[in-house]
């Protein structure tokens, strides 16, 4: 077995350890809590030869590996959300040791105590705007003669005009909805539009939003954001959640 | 107008919604192992091995990702 160090999770407050007696981390290890001036950082061992620097720059451009950490990070931080408040980590987050853990955690703890009380008893939602999935371009057959050239170069600007009207609602919907959402929500954020490679469908992405809701506005800000979407004809919608707050964990 | 609206529950979040939110926002506690895959090289390794092996991915059937 190679040298071990500590990953770490997430950051709760009054999470008794305990209570993750039958979860388990990377590889099936036990989890452990560090607890420190009142937070716990949720960590489990891992092998430098896995998660050191050098390993690390081969394995996250694997994705099998890069998909299976992602999702058991996911299910760790979803755990924990669901005993206590939690600001989630990012991914690979590794430190030497418990002490190490503690040195970090005394460092940010103004700023962990300021996200947890941003994020207590609130979960995300993600709400994502669709723009209508380009239109094979109209063939727009080429002029045969002198007399049609005024008339092609007419037919278009009339399709590009129409696909840049497209494109403008799609957008002015998205801005609506995400009012919408961000009314229902004690705080929102634009991430970036996912780039049609990675979500594999061809309507562009014109809203990525996360909105951070209170516990009990989960089926209002739902049914809110259902209702203004109906509204709107020009575009398709995507919402998700509610998901542990994870992009509301910012440190400040 | 189509609407998905789903209960999500452990392991449904798709694979980029996730990367989005483990790479790109949760807490930056800066490990001492991984000093230099903090902040923007990780972002840049996300979407290298993402978009390769998407690529790849589209030859699989639909039901095979989401």
């Amino acid at each position: 077995m190679s040298p071990t160090a500590r990953y770490v999770f997430a950051v709760a407050r009054s999470l008794r350890a305990e209570d993750l007696a039958d979860t388990v981390g990377f590889h099936d290890v036990p989890l452990d809590v560090v607890s420190h001036r009142g937070l716990s950082a949720v960590v489990c061992d891992v092998e430098l030869a896995e998660f050191g620097e050098e390993a690390l720059t081969k394995n996250l451009e694997d994705l099998a590996w890069l998909e299976w950490a992602a999702r058991t990070h996911d299910g760790v931080v979803w755990r924990v959300a669901g005993l206590a408040t939690c600001a989630p980590l990012r991914l690979v987050t590794v430190c030497s040791d418990d002490d190490s853990v503690r040195a970090k955690v005394d460092a940010l703890h103004g700023d962990l105590e300021a996200v947890l009380d941003r994020v207590e008893g609130r979960k995300e939602w993600s709400l994502k705007v669709l723009a209508p999935a380009p239109v094979e371009r109209e063939p727009v057959p080429a002029p045969s003669g002198a007399s049609s050239g005024a008339d092609y170069l007419r037919r278009k600007r009339e399709a590009a005009g129409r696909r840049r009207e497209l494109g403008e609602q799609a957008l002015q919907a998205a801005e609506v909805l995400h009012r919408v959402a961000s009314e229902h929500a004690v705080a929102s954020r634009r991430l970036a539009p996912q780039d049609p490679r990675l979500t594999g469908r061809p309507e562009p992405m014109v809203l990525n939003g996360a909105y951070l809701v209170e516990a009990d506005q989960h089926e209002s800000f739902r049914a809110a954001v259902a209702a203004a979407a109906e509204l709107r004809d020009d575009v398709s919608i995507e919402l998700e959640g509610p998901w542990p707050p994870y992009s509301f964990a910012v440190l400040s | 107008m189509s609407v998905v609206s789903t209960e999500q529950a452990v392991g449904q979040v798709s694979l980029v919604d996730l990367l989005d939110r483990l790479l790109g926002t949760g807490v930056v506690l800066a490990g001492d192992v991984v000093i230099s895959l903090a902040g923007v090289d990780l972002v840049e390794v996300r979407l290298n091995a993402l978009i390769t092996t998407v690529r790849a991915d589209l030859a699989r059937p639909r039901g095979a990702r989401r």
